[in-house]
């Protein structure tokens, strides 16, 4: 199918461009949402930095395990690692939400319900594990 | 009762850019943008929009009202206050008043190869169940009117992305069982403006008059994307 | 002005239109053909049909039957080799929209399911959900994508045919987003652009139905055939006239008047069936024209109800229940919470009679070809003459894959031995026609398109509705008349080039003044009552087998008016015989319903 426009040999009036302006995501709450989700990253990138900077502590030693103990009880810092806690949750959200239209192998809310219960179930086993429980 | 519609006026001879007009239309409980669009028209016969069958199925009539697409036939005054504002549909090029260039648009759909392609030769009906046909049917709902285009802000970055629309007809294919050309359309979907180009924004399934969730097949081409990469590592 | 030429030029990009292109096209993959359309192909107001597409399919069906029903219910004015051709070629035809991937409705086995339609008397209609005629339209366009040398011209409007010495040399149009004229000469020119329903004020049609093909083969000389018999559909959405597909009968709605009475039973379409099991042919599945007549009585007795200053009866749903309604009429579902804002599981929907369909239209022969050499049409458009006096609901859908077919063939065969007509030859047409439009426009007119319109559909509601009389026709070909000399006076005042839908909107008004004339003149020149035609005047409310059992032709005069001729028509196996519904017409074999 030729889907040029056949037309087109004759001169085309003009017609107008739009351009994206730079702030279009703070257009619309949708996608000042969506910009949200996106900006989850950020203090999930705070709360990696923290895990990995505690694992090189661990290594150097007692004192400086102690020293990093004692930095993550700053009250800044539980702050952003509770921010980056919702964030993940937010993120946990709108994706068990797609999952099952991207992938329907049951009815959605099933499957919503199946992954939360999922995570809880992960969740309580490596708190159960890493405290020494099981 | 009487409401005022801002409506954004271009006229290629004499603009250099859309500008707004206002009109006033008289409104009760089922006057639609449409309606309202036709009631202006009889004020001022220059003004350009696009409509025919005004029951939400031929996809011609989608505006912008209050800057998110909506087909004007299925937008009713009744929901908005007293002011409203229609101007063409975002991220198209703008031709006359409300009506957009919807060449970039039907070049995508056509890039997907959007029919069954099988070597069968049969003159008797294919068998399909009830849950075959499920498969693919929500996405075989598209009606063309290219809301989401305006939706998708990756397609207004990049009008050379596919875009939800053609992504969706690709998938309503590939997943229809009678179709075996799933690998004849798979290179489309890979390439850089193919799947990988959303970043799941999810506003095209929003405004979907269709409720077709254009996002959902994006995404599960993303999934077919990704099979069809892993297959390809282990093939020599 | 732009010169293309073409092998063969299909105008209209509906379901008739395309699966023209597609048969050219596969018929030989040299031939050049193009598919103008003044709006996106799949914006054609194919797009909006909801019930489904006949073809004899189970096992207890036969074609015969399917014959029988189809010349009964068009009141014997069908042509009865052509209904022969079309029932024995409609299965294959839905069958070959299936393997290029229509999602046809299953059963549980995975074959193709059918339902009841009105007017049939066993289950043989094909659908796809509750939106038949937009899976066919998409099917078809996305199908034809794969055709290379099909060369799409989008929102082209056709003004002209060229026409040299009886042959047909191309078509000229207006390129809707330059403005500028464009001449495609080509050797076979197939019209496929739908029907004239918006002529009248209340319909089902969209707003782009306006009978611009039936007007510019007519104004060539090509008899309209007939023309009188518009069908009303029974349930249109009151205001917009939105339609409610026969299908919410065939699933089991019943139609009540004010008092909540199942009216039909008293207007020979009883006894009355259970409410929820429809049997074909009786109450809610009787034929539209009855069902619509019995609406006009019930109004006459003021037992129709008032919804926002339309007359409605009720479409009652209820008792179907919300989960099958969902599964099965979720499109009707949509519709009526959009437009009248209810909801069908819990409330009865208001409904009226609206115009819906032209049986009338072009002049062909079983090959769709016109009386000039090179001219088809097909489609609503055309009179083929497949539905006589009366439509039965999902004949036409099939109609246009079947018919459809068989006009891009045969234009495909004609074009091999020609050769396109010089350019000097529709020369003097094409400056001809310049001329005119650009004489239309001007800074100011009193008069406007919209205030013409809305008179000529006023007056053909009133003169030429669901029953007609001397008087009414008579006043209404006279506001006619003067609707016409009112609109040579009317000028188009936005001179702008790019989209200008003024001028379009002007030129489809001269092509419904045109049609509308000869439904009107049809309609005075018969005499009797058949089928969708009903006359109150005395001695005129019977069918008229002896005087009228032959098709009116309406051919174009000098003056632009028509003049009245009659055709007779082809009877091979089945001769006239009452037409039965309801209990009536569940009688002997051979009572012929
Ligand atoms: C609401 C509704 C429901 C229906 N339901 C059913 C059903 O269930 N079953 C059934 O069998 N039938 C049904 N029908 C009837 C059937 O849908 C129509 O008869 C059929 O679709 C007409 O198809 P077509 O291809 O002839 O014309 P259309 O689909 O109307 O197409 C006409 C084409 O011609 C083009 N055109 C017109 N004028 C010009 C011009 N001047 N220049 C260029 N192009 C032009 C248009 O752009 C369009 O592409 C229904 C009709 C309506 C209105
Ligand atoms: S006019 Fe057809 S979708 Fe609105």
């Amino acid at each position: 199918m030729n889907l040029k426009k056949p037309g087109s040999s004759k001169p085309e009036p003009g017609s107008y461009q739009p351009v994206m302006p730079r702030n279009w995501w703070l257009q619309h709450r949708y996608f000042q949402i969506y910009m949200l989700r996106e900006a989850t990253v950020l203090p999930l990138l705070f709360f990696i930095g923290c895990l990995l900077y505690g694992l090189y502590c661990l290594s150097l030693g007692e004192t400086q395990w102690q020293h990093w103990l004692a930095f993550m009880a700053q009250p800044w810092v539980v702050l952003l690692n509770l921010l980056a806690f919702s964030a993940s949750l937010f993120h946990a959200k709108t994706f068990f939400e797609l999952f099952p239209r991207v992938m329907p192998l049951a009815p959605p809310g099933l499957m919503i319900a199946g992954q939360w219960l999922a995570t809880l179930l992960v969740a309580t086993g490596l708190v159960l594990l890493l405290g020494g429980w099981l | 009762m009487s409401k005022t519609i801002n409506i954004a006026r271009y006229n290629p001879q004499t603009d250099s850019r859309p500008q707004l007009q206002a009109f006033q239309v008289e409104s009760d409980n089922s006057t639609s943008v449409l309606d309202a669009l036709l009631q202006v028209q009889q004020q001022d016969p220059s003004l350009g929009f696009r409509w025919s069958c005004r029951m939400a199925i031929c996809g011609s009539c989608g505006v912008m009202v209050n800057g998110i697409p909506k087909l004007g036939c299925k937008t009713f005054l009744r929901d908005y206050p007293d002011e409203l504002t229609v101007s063409a549909l975002a991220h198209f090029n703008v031709e006359k008043d409300l009506i957009v260039d919807m060449q970039p648009f039907l070049t995508h759909l056509a890039a997907v190869k959007p029919y069954l392609i099988n070597d069968d030769q049969s003159s008797q009906p294919h068998r399909q169940t009830p849950a075959q046909l499920a498969k693919y049917q929500q996405f075989a709902n598209c009606i063309n009117c290219g809301l989401c285009y305006s939706a998708c802000p990756q397609f207004g970055l990049n009008p050379e992305f596919l875009g939800p629309a053609a992504i969706t007809l690709a998938q309503r294919y590939n997943l229809d069982s009678r179709d075996a050309g799933k690998t004849a359309r798979m290179p489309e979907l890979n390439s850089k403006n193919g799947v990988w180009g959303c970043t799941f924004v999810g506003f095209c399934s929003e405004v979907c008059p269709k409720k077709v969730d254009p996002a959902a097949a994006v995404n599960q081409g993303k999934v077919a994307s990704a099979g069809d990469f892993i297959i390809s590592m282990f093939k020599p | 002005m732009q010169q293309l030429q073409q092998d063969i030029i299909v105008v209209g990009g509906g379901g008739a239109g395309l699966r023209a292109a597609i048969a050219a096209a596969e018929t030989s993959p040299t031939l050049q053909v193009a598919l103008l359309s003044k709006v996106y192909p799949m914006r054609s107001h194919t797009v909006a049909a909801e019930g489904g597409a006949a073809a004899v399919t189970l096992e207890q069906d036969s074609l015969a039957a399917h014959f029988q029903d189809t010349v009964s219910g068009s009141d014997w004015l069908a042509e009865q080799d052509v209904v022969e051709y079309f029932v024995k070629h409609a299965y294959q035809e839905l069958v070959q929209l299936e393997r290029w991937g229509c999602p046809w409705s299953r059963k549980a086995d995975g074959s193709i399911q059918v339902r009841r339609f009105g007017g049939m008397k066993t289950e043989r209609t094909w659908f796809a959900a509750d939106k038949t005629g937009f899976h066919i339209l998409h099917t078809l366009f996305q199908t034809s994508l794969k055709y290379p040398t099909i060369t799409r011209f989008d929102e082209y409007f056709v003004i002209d045919l060229l026409v040299v010495e009886q042959q047909i040399a191309g078509v000229l149009a207006i390129c809707f987003s330059t403005g500028e004229l464009v001449q495609i000469l080509g050797k076979a020119v197939i019209l496929a652009t739908g029907g004239a329903g918006r002529v009248f004020h209340y319909n089902t049609n969209g707003g782009i139905v306006t009978g611009d093909g039936m007007a510019l083969a007519y104004r060539h000389g090509v008899a309209l055939r007939d023309m009188e018999f518009v069908q009303y559909h029974p349930t249109g959405l009151p205001g917009s006239g939105i339609l409610i597909t026969e299908a919410c009968r065939g699933e089991g709605g019943i139609l009540l008047n004010k008092d909540g009475y199942r009216y039909l039973q008293d207007y020979g379409l009883g006894p009355e069936t259970p409410a929820g099991q429809p049997k074909n042919k009786y109450m809610e599945l009787g034929p539209r024209d009855k069902l619509s007549q019995a609406f006009w009585q019930q109004q006459q007795r003021g037992l129709t109800a008032d919804y926002h200053g339309h007359a409605v009866v009720y479409l009652d749903l209820r008792h179907l229940g919300e989960a099958h309604l969902a599964s099965r009429l979720p499109f009707i579902c949509e519709l009526a919470k959009s437009y009248v804002n209810i909801d069908p599981a819990t409330a009865p929907i208001p409904i009226r009679p609206a115009v819906h369909y032209t049986m009338g239209g072009i002049l062909t022969d079983i090959n769709c070809q016109t009386s000039i050499s090179g001219l088809f049409a097909v489609g609503e458009c055309a009179s083929v003459g497949l539905h006589g006096a009366n439509r039965l609901g999902s004949n036409s859908l099939s109609e246009l894959l079947v018919f459809g077919k068989v006009a891009g063939e045969q234009a495909a065969a004609r074009v091999q031995k020609m050769s396109l007509a010089p350019v000097s030859a529709v020369a003097a047409q094409c400056q001809h026609q310049q001329t005119y439009i650009s004489s239309l426009f001007a800074d100011s007119c009193d008069d406007t398109v919209h205030a013409i319109r809305t008179e000529l559909t006023l007056a053909m509601e009133q003169g030429c509705g669901i029953y007609r009389d001397n008087a009414g026709l008579q006043t209404c070909l006279s506001t006619l008349q003067a609707l016409k000399i009112r609109y040579q006076q009317l000028k188009v005042t936005d001179n702008s080039k790019a989209y200008n839908s003024a001028l379009l909107q002007h030129l489809e008004l001269g092509f419904g003044l045109d049609v509308a004339d000869t439904i009107c003149r049809s309609a005075l020149a018969r005499t009797e009552s058949r089928g969708a035609h009903q006359r109150l005047d005395e001695g005129m409310t019977q069918r008229n087998d002896s005087d009228f059992l032959k098709h009116s032709l309406a051919i174009c005069q000098p003056d632009g008016t028509a003049a009245i001729s009659w055709q007779s028509v082809t009877i091979t196996s089945l001769p006239p015989a009452e037409r039965h519904y309801g209990a009536k017409g569940s009688g002997s074999a051979g009572s012929s319903v």
